[in-house]
């Protein structure tokens, strides 16, 4: 891990979030897909702690974060800090996504604001050659990742719930892709990941080991493992998400 | 080198007064980025308990202005568990290490100061009494883990408690009382959640030296450790100059790792020695 000062380089509104950009290349270039930074939002006191992003594009110099609309202060001053502005960062925190070798193609499966965390997994994957699908859920169209911000060759399923419940348009689009799929990576609220672990058993008959890869979305206050405060009951006991996640296997998230 | 067991046959002498406060590095096995042992004269463990226990579920940590709230249940594998994984590392790493014990019973604050005494490489015992701490309870805890063990012995207090209890710790057998344990709060989790414990972060700090004030005002003749939101070099001059001979960081630690380095370069840079000698010094004319 790191702690860095990194430059805010330019920000743009994107559906109901800010996008920032944030210069710090040896940050850039230690980051993995599913690993978090942990961001100070302020200059002084307020807030304490630091904000937890999962970057949703990496470079070779910058990487870029979401802010949230609402009323977290922290997520405010991010929002108003103007260009230029620098901020301590420190990360990479825990283990991110691995594209196994062998694979050849890649689902990735996201479900509301942590969908955008798979736009650095989806970059690589198709980086390296392989066939990537990305099937994604928002509520409205506008919380969708726009085509424009994939490859072109990037096979793009949307679903909007509209105030309706999407459980059968999941169970249709998983069904074909599950199929087609030899690994997958997911970023979801938790409760989401019970629904695709019904439907991997559904086409693959058990969720084995090695083939998808959750996103548990926590947030960390010190991300190195000493205070505590991250733990969730995965993988068998009470563990810190910062060291043995913050991607698990969908079998250690659900069972 | 400071010495905070000047009463006992052991000892344990620091040769920097700032502490790793409980579980800032975990068992001396998180380390954040440019935090290294030497920036340290000891190390402290989160506290542990003789069996393991699974702490509180999530959530555990809550923000307050200034601050935050946070609660672990002593999440803890057991006093085995942390021996068999850490002792070798402890004993290797070249600056002491001190094991909280969390609140207990007597019985185990006994059985863990005679293991801990005869079987690890500590250094020393941080006994951590609970925010309810009764004189009588405060004692009967001490004395068992005195009469187990020849390891220096540091009580934590709650700073709420402190002037209360100073007195029958030191007459019970601490070799240095650590002011302290900040006040219970609870804390608003952002899904509406609460959390309930000490509070922690720079919002702890007036409670620390207002404790550290007062029980240094009764000179009992021991060393005092200021703990509890120090996060700024004049924290700890405050603290030094209220009688305490070393400091205790935690949360610095785990959100702005930088300045703990900063914290000894500023001491080193424009007042090398005049921090130290304001401490012991009040610590001597104390007794
Ligand atoms: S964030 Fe501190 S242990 Fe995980």
């Amino acid at each position: 891990m790191l702690q860095t000062t990194a430059t805010l380089i330019a920000r743009a509104t994107l559906g109901p979030a800010q996008e920032i950009v944030l210069h710090a290349p040896e940050l850039a270039r230690a980051l993995a897909p599913g690993q978090a930074v942990l961001v100070k939002c302020g200059w002084g006191l307020d807030p304490y702690l630091r904000r937890t992003f999962y970057p949703v594009a990496i470079d070779d110099e910058t990487w870029t974060v979401r802010v949230p609309p609402g009323g977290d202060w922290g997520h405010a001053w991010l929002r108003a800090a103007p260009v230029g502005t620098q901020i301590d960062c420190l990360g990479p925190v825990g283990v991110g996504y691995l594209v196994p070798p062998g694979v050849r193609n890649v689902l990735c499966v996201g479900v509301g604001e942590e969908a955008w965390s798979l736009l650095p997994v989806v970059a690589l994957a198709e980086a390296r050659g392989l066939s990537v699908a990305l099937a994604m859920e928002a509520r409205t169209a506008r919380e969708l990742i726009p085509p424009a911000r994939l490859p072109a060759a990037v096979e793009y399923h949307a679903i909007t719930a509209d105030g309706g419940s999407t459980a059968g348009q999941w169970a249709d689009l998983l069904a074909g892709l599950l199929g087609w799929a030899d690994a997958a990576v997911t970023a979801a609220p938790l409760a989401f990941y019970s629904q695709l672990a019904a439907a991997v058993r559904g086409v693959r008959y058990d969720i084995s080991r090695g083939f998808a890869q959750a996103l548990y979305p926590a947030t960390f206050l010190c991300g190195t493992g000493a205070c505590q405060s991250c733990v969730a009951d995965v993988a068998g006991g009470r563990r810190r998400v910062c060291l043995r996640g913050p991607v698990f296997d969908l079998a250690d998230v659900v069972t | 080198m400071i010495e905070l067991a000047p009463h006992n046959k052991l000892g344990l002498a620091l040769a920097s007064p700032l502490i790793a406060g409980s579980g800032a590095v975990g068992y001396a096995d998180a380390w954040p980025p440019g935090v290294t042992p030497d920036l340290f004269g000891a190390i402290i463990t989160p506290p542990i308990t003789w069996r393991p226990r699974r702490g509180l579920a999530a959530a555990r940590l809550a923000e307050a202005p200034g601050g935050f709230v946070l609660t672990t249940g002593d999440h803890n594998p057991g006093y085995r568990r942390v021996l068999q994984d850490h002792d070798g590392a402890w004993r290797r790493l070249g600056v002491p290490v001190i094991v909280a014990l969390a609140a207990s019973t007597p019985e185990d604050w006994g059985r863990l100061a005679a293991s801990l005494d005869e079987e690890s490489g500590a250094a020393g015992l941080e006994l951590q009494l609970p925010q309810i701490a009764h004189r009588n309870d405060a004692a009967a805890w001490i004395g068992a883990a005195r009469r187990s063990s020849t390891l220096p012995l540091l009580v934590k207090l709650p700073t709420s408690r402190a002037v209360a209890l100073a007195s029958t710790c030191a007459s019970a057998g601490a070799d240095a009382l650590v002011i302290g344990t900040a006040p219970m709060a609870a804390g608003l989790t952002p899904d509406g959640g609460l959390v309930e414990g000490p509070v922690a972060g720079p919002v702890a700090f007036p409670f620390t030296l207002y404790a550290l004030r007062a029980v240094g005002a009764l000179n009992l003749g021991v060393p005092l450790v200021a703990a509890g939101g120090i996060t700024r070099p004049e924290d700890a001059r405050a603290c030094f100059a209220a009688g305490a001979v070393a400091v205790q960081v935690r949360s610095l630690a785990w959100l702005d790792p930088g300045a703990v380095r900063q914290l000894t370069r500023e001491w080193d840079a424009d007042e090398r020695g005049t921090t130290r000698r304001v401490g012991l010094s009040a610590l001597n004319s104390g007794r």
